[in-house]
């Protein structure tokens, strides 16, 4: 995976499951919140509702006992016939705030009974409330009670005349309103149905849902009505239930959530502006680690395809700056170590390379006397005739390799190879007190080691070589010579062209030597080597006549 | 004198010695928790000759407003007995009753003007009083020469010729009269315990002057 979606992942997971631990405990911690308000409210509804159906009861039986003590009234009771009784009755409960009345004889039996809307009441209805107000010995009777498919409260109080000779009273209906009076008083939603079979009485919810409540498995207490979820309660009313009647408060979860879940849907919006700014500052912060990482990348590259040139420029402050200063100063490194491995193809001796490597800048030039070789190969043109070419470079090859190990050993340096032609210094770049020696001494072990190839190639049946060497002492300039890209180091001076022509003067039939050395050099010299005067002669290019020698 | 004459004389003297002859009918009355019964009527009904003629003219009984209480509180009397209702206090009264045996209204009323009702059909009258409702009287008006009322120690005797009787015992807190065949003979000197069971006095408790409008 690549690292910026990485963390991209990183960042939105992180929100994402912020947002998602606050929805989660805020849904959680509401919907208790919710459902302990609701129980509270129904722990309250009981008592509510048993108070309002007392109250009412205490009103109805108020009206009644005035009616009971009414005199007219009583000889209305005693003279009239059913039918006179119940007109009387009828224009009574215009005055009452009920929906029936009722003279009931003291036996149970209905002497007669009127309803608001004029529907007629059956006989025997209220024997049960008045068998239970003389087993009870109460001070009234009452109790709900069926007229016709309507559920009504009813309070009966005695009827003295001046003994008990009849019950009268009053009934409400069990309705919708009563609903909504209880509705009010609680804040709860309610509804009155019949048990069996189910029916809605009254309600305060939409018709649809009580129907829906009527119609729900009896002991589910948190039905889903019309996809709203709702608690329910079951009001204790011993009145309803001898009836086969039931009251229930519900509440909306959801309708008590609704607040929650607009503050949860203004999280979520919130929540979903964090994510965007997150996955924005996820793909710069992602695109400001990556594209110097790729930068540092393909700067590897090139570096490893031996760029050294190139230069990191993130310009940062950050570890990644550091990181790109730190490939710069590896990249300047590896450039200098390939400078100085220029230095260190001339097979220079460990201390001399440690030098070179330590002070490579120090090597910009200085004077200094140093000794200087030059050995020119003779008679190879012959030798390498009928051969083809990588069978001349081998045998070229073995030439210098034998030539330069001469020298090496002597304590000198290869400074450079021009053809077939060897240029090698002594006491330098590390200065030395016997560089002449060093170069007599090169001299002889090049001569031997010249003796010990013609052995070789006389064996082979190949013609033998020679050489001629030339040497000067001389103070010279030492640096490192040559273009930005490409060092060298050498030394540059006359003395270094003299000793060059002292090599083309072995060439000389008269001087008969293979070896020429100047008179510096000679003088220069510690140890003793036999030596031949030449006489002094005046090279190419000079003026001032120099006094040479040849090696013995 | 024939001699016809002579034994139908002699059956009549037969047929009315049972009338001379008396037996007495001792109760006890008490209520469920053995409490003395007081104020219940107990009356025997002959269940094989018919109850003798009252007696002519009419007697008459007075039930008096004294201290805006009916006094007595239960009074038993034969059918034809007539009742006044003396008004003994300040204030007035005004009696009435729905009872199906005797419905009646005397209006307000003061002393002893008003006129005798006379009770001629046999029941229970209740009697009361429309300006206070606690007052209340219960006459109980019998076919039957044989009755008593129950007195603060529950006991009530009857006496009254041996035979077959229908018992009733009333008692304005019964349901209804307890009805009870019985057979009276010369040497009945048992004395009958009966338990009544009694429901509760659901007339309106008199409250005391002062205490009358204290509604909490
Ligand atoms: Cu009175």
């Amino acid at each position: 995976m690549r690292f910026r979606l990485r963390v991209l992942l990183l960042f939105v997971s992180l929100v994402a499951a912020a947002l998602g631990v606050m929805l989660f405990v805020v849904n959680r911690s509401a919907e208790r919140e919710a459902v302990a308000e609701i129980e509270r409210r129904f722990a309250g509804a009981t008592d509510t509702f048993g108070q309002l159906v007392a109250r009412q009861n205490d009103q109805a039986a108020a009206f009644a006992s005035l009616l009971a003590a009414d005199y007219a009234f009583k000889r209305a009771f005693a003279d009239t016939d059913a039918i006179t009784l119940e007109s009387n009755l009828r224009s009574l409960l215009l005055r009452a705030d009920a929906h029936a009345i009722a003279v009931v004889m003291p036996d149970g039996a209905t002497r007669a009974a009127v309803r608001r809307d004029g529907r007629r009441v059956s006989e025997g209805l209220f024997s049960p409330l008045v068998a239970r107000a003389d087993e009870l010995e109460a001070d009234r009777a009452e109790g709900c009670v069926w007229l016709d498919d309507e559920l009504h409260e009813f309070v009966l109080v005695p009827l003295l005349a001046p003994e008990l000779v009849a019950w009268v009273g009053l009934g409400r209906r069990i309705d919708t309103d009563l609903a909504a009076d209880l509705s009010q008083r609680s804040g709860l939603e309610v509804v009155f149905g019949r048990v069996n079979p189910p029916r809605v009485l009254g309600s305060t919810l939409a018709p649809a849902l009580a129907e829906a409540f009527a119609a729900r498995p009896r002991d589910d207490t948190t039905p889903s009505l019309g996809g709203e979820r709702f608690l329910v309660a079951a009001i204790d009313l011993p009145d309803l239930a001898r009836a086969g009647a039931s009251a229930h408060v519900l509440a909306s979860l959801d309708a008590r959530l609704a607040p929650t879940r607009r503050l949860q849907a203004r999280l979520l919006l919130a929540g979903g502006l964090l994510l965007a700014g997150a996955l924005g500052a996820a793909v710069l912060f992602a695109r400001s680690l990556s594209r110097p990482v790729q930068a540092l990348a393909a700067h590897t590259r090139r570096i490893a395809a031996g760029d050294y040139a190139a230069r990191l420029d993130l310009r940062r402050r950050d570890e990644l700056g550091e990181l790109a200063s730190a490939f710069n100063a590896m990249s300047a490194g590896l450039a200098e170590r390939d400078r100085v491995r220029d230095l260190l193809d001339k097979n220079v001796s460990p201390e001399v390379a440690a030098r070179l490597l330590r002070d490579g800048h120090a090597l910009g030039g200085e004077e200094r006397e140093v000794t200087v070789l030059f050995c020119d190969l003779r008679g190879f043109t012959t030798l390498s005739e009928g051969l083809a070419p990588p069978e001349l470079v081998t045998l070229l090859n073995r030439y210098l390799d034998r030539m330069s190990a001469a020298v090496e050993e002597a304590g000198g340096i290869i400074d450079k190879y021009i053809g077939d032609e060897i240029m090698a210094l002594f006491g330098a770049p590390v200065a030395a007190a016997d560089s002449a020696d060093r170069a007599v001494r090169a001299a002889l072990a090049m001569r031997a080691a010249l003796a010990g190839l013609n052995r070789e190639l006389a064996a082979e049946g190949r013609p033998p070589l020679g050489f001629g060497v030339g040497i000067n002492t001389a103070r010279v300039v030492a640096g490192n010579i040559g273009s930005h890209r490409r060092l060298n180091y050498s030394v540059i001076g006359d003395g270094v062209n003299l000793a060059a022509r002292l090599q083309t003067l072995t060439r000389r039939e008269d001087y008969a030597a293979d070896v020429i050395l100047s008179e510096s050099t000679r003088a220069a010299l510690v140890s003793e080597f036999p030596l031949r005067d030449l006489g002094e002669v005046v090279v190419k290019g000079k003026t001032r006549a120099v006094r040479i020698h040849a090696l013995g | 004198m024939s001699p016809r004459r002579l034994l139908a004389l002699f059956l009549a003297g037969l047929l009315a010695l049972p009338a001379l002859r008396a037996a007495e009918h001792t109760l006890t009355l008490a209520d469920s928790r053995g409490r003395p019964v007081a104020d219940a009527v107990v009356s025997l009904h002959p269940l094989d000759q018919p109850a003798p003629p009252a007696a002519q003219p009419a007697p008459e009984i007075t039930i008096a407003q004294r201290d805006s209480e009916f006094v007595p509180l239960v009074t038993a009397v034969r059918v034809g007995t007539a009742v006044r209702f003396p008004n003994e206090d300040k204030i007035q009264h005004q009696v009435y009753s729905l009872s199906a045996a005797k419905r009646f209204e005397v209006p307000l009323h003061s002393g002893a003007t008003a006129p005798a009702i006379a009770l001629d059909q046999p029941g229970v009258v209740a009697v009361g009083c429309n300006i206070h409702d606690w007052m209340r009287s219960f006459v109980v008006v019998l076919d039957t020469p044989w009755f008593a009322i129950s007195g603060r120690d529950g006991v009530a005797r009857v006496s009254a010729p041996p035979g077959r009787y229908r018992r009733e015992i009333w008692h304005f807190r019964l349901a209804a009269p307890l009805v009870t065949e019985i057979t009276l003979t010369d040497d009945d000197a048992a004395t009958e315990a009966v338990s009544l069971t009694l429901r509760r006095d659901r007339h309106p408790a008199r409250r005391e002057p002062g205490a009358d409008a204290t509604y909490p």
